[in-house]
């Protein structure tokens, strides 16, 4: 460590630029690392993707020119900060980003104090963001980082001096999260953001410090005796610009006897997210891989190929990511051109669930691509809410992930905009459904929150990865169910869960909504409605292709 | 000196409230291939419902024709000194037309007509015709009829829930409905005629939900001075709705009417609904 008193020469604000650069390039080293944290209880690992996109739109807009003071940069951290922050991580790291900028206020240089203020505020007004603060979480970190800063600078104003402790007191904080966080505990991970926190706060130290690279791999300080298992990548570390997504891979294999744990452990080895389904005699195959090659060649081992689709999700991804940055105008399916009363926004994933929301909204609505992998930033909600067709405009998140992002729009938008929290889209399509163009904003906003404590939402999805929750042992590739976020059924077959999950809801179900799955064939669609149907003749049911990725089935109880 | 009171046949009047409170009705006109029937009278509401759902044959309708009107008012001539004629809604049909037309084609030395355009249909059509025969039955002159006929249509509205949107799209009498067709859904949509045509008001995700949503809207409306209950097909349902909105009109009395087969041609089998006034505000 160098000593604490050395000044760079340069000057504060290339003091300020340098540390954001580089708390950007630590969350890129360690983002996989990051997002393998952030697995339970469905495979939604993306808070280290979130993260690294927050402060790459951070990092987008730093003066060019390093000269400029210290309170010339912090001005524009909380805005950019706000409008790329992506999903709930993201959010809470804007919050860091808002508090440095109002810690340093009129100051040229960035000092130790000012640090400790800074993680201070992001501490408070994180806990205030959130409806249900739970500790051992990001909050956690926060809080205890801003105790241990405020006593640092009490005793020694350095900000080198500052952020050693911050940054020692954020890795014995992230170790201390399982202790509060039964869940993390359970999964045997300590909390994601946190670390997130962490990484950010060691590739600072280190940029201060002038030790290069300044975004090396972390450890994951694990509980005593706990070593974290997920696999980081070693060519993570130079991590490119592009998010290295593959191709998603997919076909059938035909021949008698098929093996579909042999198939699906073999996919597993080579590939990540795989899921096989089907019979004895013909199986679907649906791999993310690096080499799509080498999955047709395993599956030719099993037996006749067809149907092969690949898609290169890195375009996917690119295409997906340039959309975002032209700024433009986020995704979206059906502008609706036509000045309308009132619009509505809707973040939606799946092409069936885009359909159904493009319906039901009556000519109104446009939809933010997204959802469970993918949150939307601030920015693309507020794009999507500026070039809507009305002043008026009703924002549907329709992922509890994506509600913070969402509330934030309304203050930053020109407009009358309404957030109505729909934590999933199926409660987004109830909501929707309460939508009546001819009345006032007022009264939408009214009937269509009303609505949300009318309806349960469940979703059948396969665990990817081994994991013990609530006391409930699930294995990799195993189908389980949630219900307004309890885990409530396990076992092998997606379909046989959905049904358990309904026949604990059948006795207060008057209707319940199936939405399914984008792999699943017509024919399975058929087969679900035809066994549901039949087994639940008291209760109205409705199957209806969502197209939604991650989950089998999603459903709505009302 | 007297006067008659024509109505058309989507009033739904029954014919013991027609004679009860001689009422006229003229008939509309339903078109099956190359049948023509008159609405009410030559086919029955059960006739039609049971044939709609064939998409291959497709109903039409027609108002009554300028002669039909010019007979029945020259008939009612003879009797009578005036004539009030209360019709559909001027905006889902030619038939206000058609009785505006018959009157010039009457011309000046004919009796003194009024013809209305209830701006409704159904028995919120019907209650007006009701209200003008009341007037007059009280001694009122034309002119005070006319008004207080008109204050009737004022207070009156048809709303109703609909299995599906179908009926309504392919027969083109949706007005700002039309954006309203949609859900992949299984949706029921509610509506109203408002301003002479039908307007959406709720979606209801099942019919049990609709019908919980009829009652309220009725209730929303309360106090009322008349009230029906409104079927195409189910007329268990309506009873049952009929119970339970009683409470909302004086005495309890009200009506459950079934939807002739002309403007059932556009709602379809399923229907439920209620037309109602609402009490004068005091």
């Amino acid at each position: 460590m160098q000593d604490s008193t050395t000044k760079i020469a340069s000057g504060t604000s290339s003091r300020l630029t340098d540390m954001i650069r580089a708390t950007t390039k630590a969350v890129e080293a360690n983002r996989d690392t990051i997002n393998a944290l952030n697995v339970f209880p469905v495979p939604d690992g993306d808070t280290g993707t979130n993260m690294l996109l927050t402060l790459r739109s951070i990092v987008e807009d730093l003066p060019a020119n390093s000269t400029e003071s210290a309170n010339n940069v912090s001005k524009t951290l909380a805005r950019s900060a706000l409008l790329g922050a992506r999903g709930n991580s993201g959010l809470i790291l804007a919050q860091y980003f808002k508090g440095l900028a109002e810690a340093i206020g009129d100051a040229t240089e960035l000092t130790g104090k000012h640090l400790a203020r800074s993680i201070r505020i992001a501490s408070d007004n994180s806990y205030k963001a959130l409806p249900n603060p739970v500790e051992g979480t990001m909050l956690t970190v926060y809080r205890e980082c801003a105790e241990v800063a405020e006593a640092s600078a009490a005793r020694n104003d350095s900000l080198i001096s500052v952020l050693e402790d911050v940054a020692a007191e954020s890795l014995a904080s992230v170790r201390r999260t399982p202790e509060l966080l039964p869940v993390l505990k359970e999964a045997e991970v300590v909390d994601s953001g946190g670390f997130g926190f962490a990484v950010m706060l060691d590739g600072a130290l280190r940029a201060l410090c002038g030790e290069q690279p300044v975004g090396r791999i972390l450890d994951v300080p694990m509980p005593e005796g706990k070593t974290f298992s997920g696999s980081v990548k070693a060519d993570f570390v130079d991590a490119s610009e592009e998010i290295d997504w593959g191709y998603c891979t997919v076909f059938a294999i035909q021949a008698d006897n098929l093996d579909l744990d042999k198939i699906r452990d073999h996919m597993d080895r080579i590939g990540r997210s795989p899921i096989v389904d089907g019979t004895e005699d013909i199986a679907k195959v649906h791999v993310h891989m690096e080499n799509p090659g080498e999955a047709l060649t395993a599956g030719i081992s099993y037996g006749q190929l067809s149907n092969i689709e690949i898609a290169n999700m890195d375009d996917q991804a690119a295409d997906w990511a340039a959309d975002r940055r032209e700024d433009d105008r986020p995704i979206s399916e059906t502008p609706a051109a036509t000045p309308v009363d009132i619009a509505v926004v809707a973040v939606v994933a799946g092409d069936g669930l885009t359909d159904l929301i493009i319906s039901t909204g009556m000519g109104t609505a446009s939809i933010v691509e997204g959802g469970d992998t993918m949150n939307p930033s601030v920015s693309d909600l507020l794009a999507a809410v500026e070039a809507a067709p009305s002043d008026q405009v009703i924002l549907l998140p329709n992922n509890k992930n994506v509600v913070p992002a969402a509330k934030e729009v309304p203050g930053l938008s020109s407009k009358d905009v309404r957030v109505i929290s729909t934590r999933s889209v199926q409660t987004g399509v109830a909501a929707l459904l309460e939508f009546n163009a001819t009345q006032s904003l007022d009264d939408n906003e009214s009937a269509m929150n009303e609505v949300l404590g009318e309806i349960g939402d469940g979703r059948v999805c396969l665990a990817s990865r081994d994991v013990t929750v609530h006391g409930h042992e699930i294995r990799k590739g195993m189908a389980f169910a949630t219900f307004n976020d309890d885990i409530v059924a396990v076992g092998q077959e997606p379909l046989l869960v959905l049904d358990k999950l309904i026949t604990k809801h059948a006795a207060d179900a008057e209707i319940i909504t199936v939405y399914t799955r984008e792999t699943l064939t017509p024919e399975q669609v058929s087969t679900a409605t035809e066994t549901l149907e039949n087994k639940f003749s008291d209760i109205e049911i409705e199957v209806v292709y969502g197209g939604q990725p991650h989950y089998e089935y999603l459903i709505a109880v009302e | 000196m007297s006067i008659a009171v024509v109505t058309d046949s989507t009033s739904d009047l029954s014919p013991e409230l027609a004679e009860k409170h001689g009422i006229t009705v003229v008939p509309l006109n339903v078109h099956i291939e190359d049948d023509t029937f008159l609405d009410g009278v030559t086919i029955s509401s059960d006739e039609m419902y049971r044939r709609l759902p064939d998409q291959k044959v497709i109903p039409q309708t027609s108002a009554p024709s300028v002669g039909t009107y010019i007979e029945t008012y020259e008939k009612l001539a003879e009797t009578h000194d005036e004539i009030i004629s209360v019709h559909l809604s001027s905006k889902l049909s030619l038939t206000h037309n058609s009785a505006v037309n018959a009157v010039a084609e009457l011309g000046p030395n004919g009796p003194r007509i009024e013809v209305l355009d209830s701006l409704q249909a159904s028995m919120a059509l019907g209650y007006s015709a009701i209200r003008a025969a009341e007037a007059i039955a009280d001694g009122s002159s034309l002119d005070e009829t006319v008004a207080m006929t008109k204050s009737t249509i004022e207070r009156a509205e048809a709303i109703f829930m609909v299995d599906t949107l179908d009926y309504l799209v392919r027969g083109g009498r949706i007005g700002k409905a039309k954006g309203f067709v949609g859900s992949i859904l299984k949706v029921r949509p509610i509506l109203a005629i408002q301003d002479g045509i039908a307007h959406p008001l709720e979606r209801a995700r099942n019919r049990k939900k609709g019908i919980t949503r009829l009652k309220a809207l009725v209730a929303e409306r309360a106090p009322l001075e008349k009230l029906s209950v409104l079927y195409t097909t189910d007329k268990d349902d309506a009873e049952a709705i009929a119970a339970e909105v009683a409470s909302y009109v004086p005495n309890g009395e009200l009506h459950v009417a079934q939807l002739g087969p002309v403007v059932g041609n556009y709602v379809g089998p399923g229907l439920l609904g209620a037309c109602l006034v609402r009490a004068e505000s005091s």
